[in-house]
Order: structure tokens, then C-alpha cells, then sequence
């Protein structure tokens, strides 16, 4: 047995050609580049599945977790050290499946993390069975008669839910995507981009047609900071719009805790405690 | 037949009338006295309208358990004169109030001293309110164990002090008027009580200790999800959030809760969560997280009975061989089951040392009997030190450009790097992975990093404590873990006392690694020995046996939900030795 590890890190992709993975990685890695932050800086956390398997292609810290589980480890790391830029790689299993209560719950907490949810309406890893997303009545692996589950609509679920930066782009569309992308990172708060994407294996319908035909970038007049427009946009049946459907500034959860006012807590040193403080009350 | 030099005194009375502040009141007055105590509490799982116990043990000499036999009972409702008329004897004060509760005594038939104090007639004459009849039973108790009632008026202004000085005024005048009335109807103490002069114990918890020790080992951010009995962890963490400079997180659930806490701790943070059975199966896959990517965690779980909801409020050591072995696969783990909230303390703070020494898993398990019951501990001191280990100060990239995390090392312990370090970067993974933290598939990347993990657990071993060993010269050996030790040491006592038969006792505070030398020798001593444990299994025993390949056939195992009294334990031994 020949005990040599792979020539190259990090890794080249092993993603099916014509995955959308490519380009979101593409646009991914240019935000970081011209977010002018130093890639110290960056954790990316990743959830498992066909986007979180980035993780052994990206030179970047990485933190790669259990499935539907990486937001905590997300909102965990921006709160050991909120000078951290923090990014979740996540699918539409995970983030609105599996991992649904996390996305809830970080959402309304302003957790100052940037998650993209490659949403490509089915688990694909594990060779297609239906996801959160997938329309209504579509046979897949694990619904061979049709799904009866109405899909999600995870952006009207983070309009109601208290989500301060909403966009949805598609994944084939780099540079527009790379751009909001950016503005996520800079954003201070929760913000998601649910990121449309094609799977050409285990969803050969939904493909680049099907997305030129369904998408639709939203009115140069929609008004991002309108709450009731964006939740409008977030409901349409019709099509699938684009762009940023909402944003607003609210404090991050981390601004809010009042240990974490002057500094990280990594930063908050324990290397002598004095307990005598604490212990009057025990007496 | 009462011990001498120690009281034992419970109150009884309806879920959300104060039963607990007044139990607290009384142990911290009984505290100031330089006595240790032991304090015990019983609850449903509701809010208002159960049956609340709080039962204070003091004894100058140790008190390590809750005993049967009382001195006072103070019954603030008919229910307590129900339900408790197995604890006590001809030398039992009952405290009962006849106006309030309508009570006709002879209905009873109790085989005890009976006194009827007017509690809520007292506390309107004495200036207060209803709600302030409680304190009347409190002056009173002051009296008949001969007590100093100056001493229980500190301990209300320290309780009560917050809420004004008139709250406080009030509360100390109710206790004077039912001392004064027990002075002028009694005339004369009806028991003695020792007093320690110049001793002054600090009392906690188990829950309480463990809040300590996890911010004396230098705990950064504490996560948790509320589950009984673990919740008041939690809640200490939070009120002293900010004085103790922590960070604490109510998650959304236990998964949530462990993996922020693995979050943070991967970006530099000493982290602990904490939760009971039923949270800690949530939390079981994110253990396996902790082991394979080698990122330190400190988990708390205090059991109660199960399985899946059990019973909430009550005690249990039945998750044992579950804890040793939760999660997926083999890796690394230290479990620690303190026995008293002195080791609770200690054992806190070295968990966090130990997780960050080793990168791995420490468990502290507890039980509703340690975490809630209230217990005297000492410290030398109140400053700790604490060191950091294993983070690279000066990383350097490999040629891959990826810095080698996971690098196999003699001891199997590496160097970490912590997200904002320049040359630090690496993969955290869940996936097995290689040396920089890339997933991978050979079969050889995955032997030598199941052999790194491996090596860990050798070193490990380095590290047990001796554990609680009493040779007495006895005529059998007990042994138990964790909180049990109480029980069977005042057991102990009494076999000695009163029926002049030795025993030696084995407590086990460290389960994982096992301290399988230790146990080894004292169960080759050709004594014979029996287990105590909260389980209808005999779980240590099967942990024993698995570990040192020695059957312990006697067992003494309990499962109601009550801890184990000392007379249980003696009765036990008793019948064994055939004495």
C-alpha cells in the first residue's frame, strides 16, 4: 500500500460537470478576494452534502460539520471571535430541512453570519430524493409517486422571521452573484442567499432553460427596505424573482451582548480567575 | 434513634408558597453556626399545587446525606402530615397551625410530639403579611434546637436585603414572634444543637459548585437548552454572566446548543454545555464531532429517571454505560462523576483544563441528587490559575499551504492554530480526514488517525485521580459512583456506631478512562463487596466487570427515584453479613 497523500491542496472539485457548485465556488472565492479582508479572517463553515464537500476545495479555514448542523458552529464561531467574517456553505436539505429550528432561530437572533444555501431542490449527495423545495407532486427516489409536500418558501419564511439581509440570486450568473455575495459579507447580521441551482443528474427538469424561463430579476423599483414588497416578492407563485428582496440595519446579536462590548471574547483572558466575587452569596 | 450532634429538620407545604427559600433560610442560618449540612429537596414537576420538601441534615462533623428519622417536621399544610408520618418518632417535633389549616391532630394518630403554632396569626400580629408564616416556623425551629436567633436575622437581611430594609424588618419580626412564642410556651430548648465557633462553610449545590468550578477553570461561553436537573447551571451562568466576564446562550435546541459550543471552542474559547438524559441524546451525534475533529468539549449531564421523559424532578444514575460509550465509533473521552459539590468544584475546573490538555470529549455526569441538594465545601482559596494549551503562537503553513492539525504526534496530542491566525489554516472535519483536516478515504490516512485518537486515551490514563477509598478494616466493601457516596458513607457511620460493624467504602469519581488498577486491588483484597447504584441493572458493576473482569455479584440497586437513605444501606450490609 503506497502511503502518499493527494499531490495538490487544496483539492480539485468533484462536483458532476455542469453543477452549479462551480460557479457559486467561483463567485464565492472572488467576494472573498475583493472583500479586501484578509483571508485569515474567514471561516467558512460547511454543512454536508454536495456544496459542503467545497470544504476540501477552498484554502481557507474551514469547519466542516454534521448534516443540518452548520449554522450553530456559525453563530458559535462569531461569538468566540465577532471580528471573524463568518460564512455558512449550506444546501436546501440542511438549511431548510434538517437544520430548519437553527435557521429559525439564528434569523430572529441577528447572528452576524452570511448563509448561502445552494438550493438546488434535492438531496443530491445522496442521489436525489426529494428536499424542502422540491415542487409539489415531483417524483424523485424517496416519493416515486410525487411529493405531497407543498414546498417551502424560505424567503418569505426570513421576511416574517426577522432575517436583515434577503437576496436570492442564480448560481449561473457569477459576477452578480460574486457582488451580492460581497454585500452579504458586509452586511452586519443574518443574511441569506438562497443561490438556485442546477443539478443536472438527480434534476435534469429544473435545468438552465427551465431557470432562464422561471427566474426573473426584480423591478429596478422594488424597495428593499419595504418589508410588505419584499414578502410580496418572496410569495410570488409565477416566477422565481432574483435580486435583493429585503435589508435593513438592526444591531448583530453579538453588539447586543453586553460581555462582548469592548472585545472578542477569545480575547477575555481567563488565565487567573478570582472567584471571591462570586462566593458572598453562598455564604 | 437521633444521631447525636446533628438535627435534622424538613418542611413540608404546597409547590409555590416558599417552601425552598425557607429551607435555604434555615440551612444558611444553621450554616452560620459552623455546622455542615446536607440539604435535600423534593418536588413534582409542576408549579403550583404539588407537595415541596426541604430537609436540612447539620452535624458538626460531617453531613453527607439526607437521613429519615427527623427532628422537626414543620407541616404548612395537611399533606405534610400525611405523607411523612414514616420519618417520624416519639422524639419528633411536628409544627403544625390549627387556625390556618383546620387541622384536627388526634386524626393522625402520629407517633410523634405535636405543637401547634398559629404561623399566620403570628405573622399578621407581628406587622407582615400570610406569605410571612413561613419565618414564624423559622424563629421557632431557632428556639427548639436552642439556636441563635440573631444569627437567622443576618441570614434574612442577606436573602431579603435586596427587596428593602422594611421587607427585611418584617420577615426578622415574623421569626421573633415565633420564637418568642415558643419561649413562652416551651420555656426552654427541647434539644441541643452543636456550635462551631469561628467556622463559617460556604454551601452549594451541586448545580451551583459546578457554575464555580466551570468559571474557575476559565469557561468562556456556556450553552445549554433548559432541562431538569441540569437547568440551574444555566441559570447561575447567566445571573453571573456578567461578573464572571462569560458569555452565556440559551440555544434553540440541545443540537444547537452543542454545536455552537464546538463553534467556539474551534475558534478559541473554552466552552461547556449542559444538559440532562434526554438533551444529552440529542447531543449524542455532535460528540462524535468532538472526537474526530478533536476539538475540546466539556458536556454536563445530570441524569434523572428515565427512559425518554422519566421523571423530571427525581434522581437516577441509570444513563451510565450510555454516557461511556454515546455517539458513533470509538474515540477518546473523559467521564467524571462528582460526588459531592467539593468534587463537583474541583472536578468542573479540571474538566475544562483536561478537554483543552487533551482536545477531546470530558463528560461530568450528575445526578438530581448532586445538582440540587445543597452541600458544605471548603476553598483554600478563590484565585485559580489556568493554562492554556496547544495552540500554536507561531504557525507555519507545509508546503501543501495548509498547516499539518492533525499531524500525528508520540502522544497522539497536536498543535492547534485558532481562525484569524495568519499561516494557521486547516479543516475541522467531521469527515475522517488527513493531517491538514481533508476529508479522506484511504484506508491507511484512516488508520493512523484512529491510532493518533487512540494514542490520546493511553495518556489519559496518566491523569486518574485515586479515587475514595475508606479501609476500615471492614467485613465487606461498597462500592458505588458519583453522588451515592453520601448515602453509603453515612452508612458507614451508623454500621459503626450503632451496630459495631466495619465496612470500607470504594467511590468511584472517575468512570473514563477507568481507574482499573485502583479497583482492581481493593477487590482482590479477598473482602467481599457489593455495588451501590441508582440503576435496576447494576451498571457499574457491568462496567467493572467489563474492565477488570471481576463479577461483583451483590448488588444494592434502587430505582424509584429517591436517593438511597443511609438506613437502606445498613439494612443491606446487615442482611448480608447475616448480623
Amino acid at each position: 500500500m503506497t502511503k502518499a497523500l493527494p499531490q495538490k491542496y487544496p483539492f480539485l472539485p468533484t462536483w458532476c460537470p455542469g453543477c452549479g457548485n462551480f460557479g457559486i465556488m467561483n463567485a464565492i472565492k472572488m467576494a472573498i478576494v475583493k472583500s479586501g479582508h484578509p483571508k485569515e479572517k474567514f471561516v467558512i463553515v460547511y454543512d454536508i452534502g454536495c456544496s459542503g464537500n467545497m470544504s476540501d476545495f477552498l484554502d481557507l479555514y474551514g469547519f466542516h460539520g454534521l448534516h443540518g448542523r452548520a449554522l450553530p458552529p456559525a453563530a458559535g464561531i462569531k461569538l468566540a471571535n465577532h471580528d471573524l467574517k463568518v460564512i455558512v456553505v449550506i444546501g436546501d436539505g440542511g438549511c431548510y430541512g434538517e437544520g430548519a429550528t437553527h435557521f429559525i432561530n439564528l434569523m430572529r437572533g441577528n447572528h452576524d453570519i452570511t448563509v448561502l444555501v445552494h438550493d438546488n431542490h434535492r438531496y443530491s449527495l445522496t442521489t436525489g430524493q426529494m428536499s424542502p423545495t422540491t415542487d409539489q407532486g415531483t417524483a424523485t427516489k424517496s416519493t416515486p409517486e410525487g411529493s405531497i409536500e407543498v414546498p417551502m418558501k424560505p424567503l418569505a419564511l426570513a421576511v416574517s422571521n426577522h432575517a436583515t439581509f434577503i437576496a436570492r440570486e442564480f448560481s449561473g450568473a457569477i459576477p452578480q452573484l460574486s457582488a451580492r455575495i460581497g454585500e452579504a459579507i458586509n452586511h452586519e447580521g443574518f443574511a441569506l442567499i438562497d443561490m438556485l441551482q442546477v443539478c443536472s443528474v438527480y434534476n435534469p427538469t429544473q435545468d438552465l432553460k427551465w431557470y432562464r424561463e422561471h427566474t426573473i430579476g426584480l423591478d429596478e423599483n422594488h424597495d428593499s427596505s419595504d418589508k410588505a414588497a419584499a414578502w410580496t416578492q418572496a410569495m410570488r407563485e409565477d416566477k422565481l424573482p432574483v435580486g435583493l428582496f429585503y435589508k435593513e440595519e438592526r444591531p448583530a446579536y453579538h453588539a447586543l451582548v453586553s460581555e462582548l462590548q469592548d472585545s472578542t471574547l477569545i480575547n477575555h483572558q481567563k488565565n487567573v480567575v478570582e472567584l471571591s466575587g462570586l462566593l458572598s452569596e453562598y455564604y | 434513634m437521633r444521631i447525636p450532634n446533628t438535627l435534622n429538620w424538613k418542611v413540608g407545604g404546597p409547590a409555590g408558597e416558599g417552601i425552598m427559600t425557607t429551607g435555604l433560610i434555615f440551612s444558611k442560618a444553621v450554616s452560620r453556626h459552623g455546622l455542615k449540612v446536607f440539604d435535600y429537596t423534593e418536588y413534582p414537576s409542576l408549579i403550583t399545587g404539588g407537595h415541596n420538601t426541604y430537609q436540612v441534615y447539620a452535624s458538626q462533623h460531617f453531613a453527607t446525606s439526607q437521613y429519615q428519622t427527623l427532628d422537626i417536621l414543620i407541616a404548612l399544610d395537611k399533606p405534610t402530615l400525611d405523607l411523612h408520618s414514616d420519618e417520624l418518632t416519639e422524639n419528633t417535633l411536628v409544627i403544625f397551625d390549627v387556625e390556618d389549616d383546620k387541622i384536627n391532630i388526634e386524626e393522625y394518630h402520629l407517633n410523634a410530639k405535636v405543637f401547634n403554632l398559629p404561623m399566620v396569626r403570628l405573622a399578621q400580629e407581628s406587622g407582615g403579611s400570610r406569605v410571612m408564616a413561613n419565618n414564624v416556623a423559622l424563629g421557632a425551629s431557632m428556639f427548639v434546637f436552642g439556636l441563635d436567633l440573631q444569627i437567622l436575622f443576618g441570614v434574612i437581611e442577606s436573602v431579603f436585603g435586596r427587596k428593602g430594609p422594611e421587607v427585611v424588618s418584617k420577615n426578622q419580626n415574623a421569626a421573633q414572634f415565633g420564637y418568642n412564642f415558643m419561649l413562652q410556651h416551651l420555656g426552654q430548648p427541647m434539644m441541643t444543637s452543636p456550635k462551631v465557633e469561628g467556622k463559617n462553610y460556604l454551601t452549594m449545590t451541586g448545580n451551583e459548585a459546578i457554575s464555580m468550578g466551570a468559571i474557575a477553570g476559565g469557561l468562556q461561553l456556556y450553552t445549554a437548552y433548559p432541562m431538569t436537573p441540569s437547568s440551574s447551571v444555566l441559570h447561575v451562568l447567566a445571573a453571573k454572566a456578567q461578573d464572571a466576564d462569560i458569555v452565556v446562550k440559551h440555544a434553540e435546541d440541545e443540537i444547537g446548543v452543542i454545536n455552537m459550543a464546538l463553534g467556539a471552542s474551534y475558534a478559541g474559547v473554552r466552552a461547556m454545555v449542559g444538559s440532562s438524559g434526554g438533551g444529552f441524546c440529542y447531543m449524542s451525534e455532535a460528540l462524535g464531532l468532538s472526537g474526530v475533529a478533536e476539538i475540546p468539549l466539556v458536556v454536563l449531564e445530570s441524569m434523572r429517571p428515565g427512559p425518554a421523559l422519566g421523571m423530571p424532578t427525581w434522581t437516577a444514575q441509570g444513563d451510565l454505560q450510555f454516557i461511556i460509550t454515546a455517539s458513533q465509533d470509538e474515540f477518546p473521552r473523559f467521564v467524571l462523576a462528582p460526588s459531592d459539590a467539593q468534587e463537583a468544584f474541583e472536578l468542573t475546573r479540571l474538566a475544562m483544563d483536561l478537554s483543552e490538555k487533551y482536545q477531546t470529549l470530558v463528560i461530568l455526569v450528575a445526578d438530581k441528587l448532586l445538582s440540587e441538594s445543597r452541600f458544605t465545601m471548603e476553598l483554600d482559596n478563590t484565585q485559580f490559575n489556568n493554562v492554556r494549551h496547544g495552540i500554536d503562537q507561531d504557525p507555519q503553513l507545509a508546503e501543501t499551504g495548509f498547516y499539518p492539525r492533525y499531524q500525528d504526534t508520540e502522544n497522539g496530542i497536536g498543535q492547534r492554530t485558532i481562525p484569524g491566525q495568519p499561516n494557521g489554516y486547516y479543516l475541522a472535519n467531521s469527515y475522517e480526514h488527513d493531517k491538514y483536516g481533508f476529508a479522506s478515504e484511504e484506508g491507511w490516512v484512516r488508520v493512523e488517525q484512529v491510532d493518533k485518537r487512540a494514542k490520546k486515551f493511553e495518556v489519559m490514563k496518566s491523569e486518574i485521580l485515586p479515587q475514595f477509598y475508606e479501609d476500615n478494616g471492614g467485613e465487606m466493601t461498597l462500592i458505588s459512583f458519583g453522588s451515592t457516596k453520601g448515602a453509603v458513607v453515612a452508612a458507614r457511620e451508623l454500621l459503626e456506631q450503632q451496630h459495631n460493624i466495619k465496612v470500607n467504602v470504594l467511590n468511584l469519581s472517575w468512570i473514563w478512562p477507568f481507574p482499573e488498577q485502583q479497583v482492581t486491588e481493593v477487590l482482590n483484597n479477598g473482602i467481599p463487596f457489593a455495588v451501590v447504584e441508582g440503576n435496576s441493572t447494576g451498571q457499574l458493576a457491568k462496567i467493572i466487570r467489563m474492565e477488570t473482569g471481576i463479577k461483583v455479584e451483590k448488588k444494592l440497586l434502587k430505582y424509584d427515584g429517591r436517593p438511597f437513605y443511609p438506613h437502606e444501606i445498613v439494612q443491606f450490609v446487615r442482611n448480608t453479613l447475616k448480623k
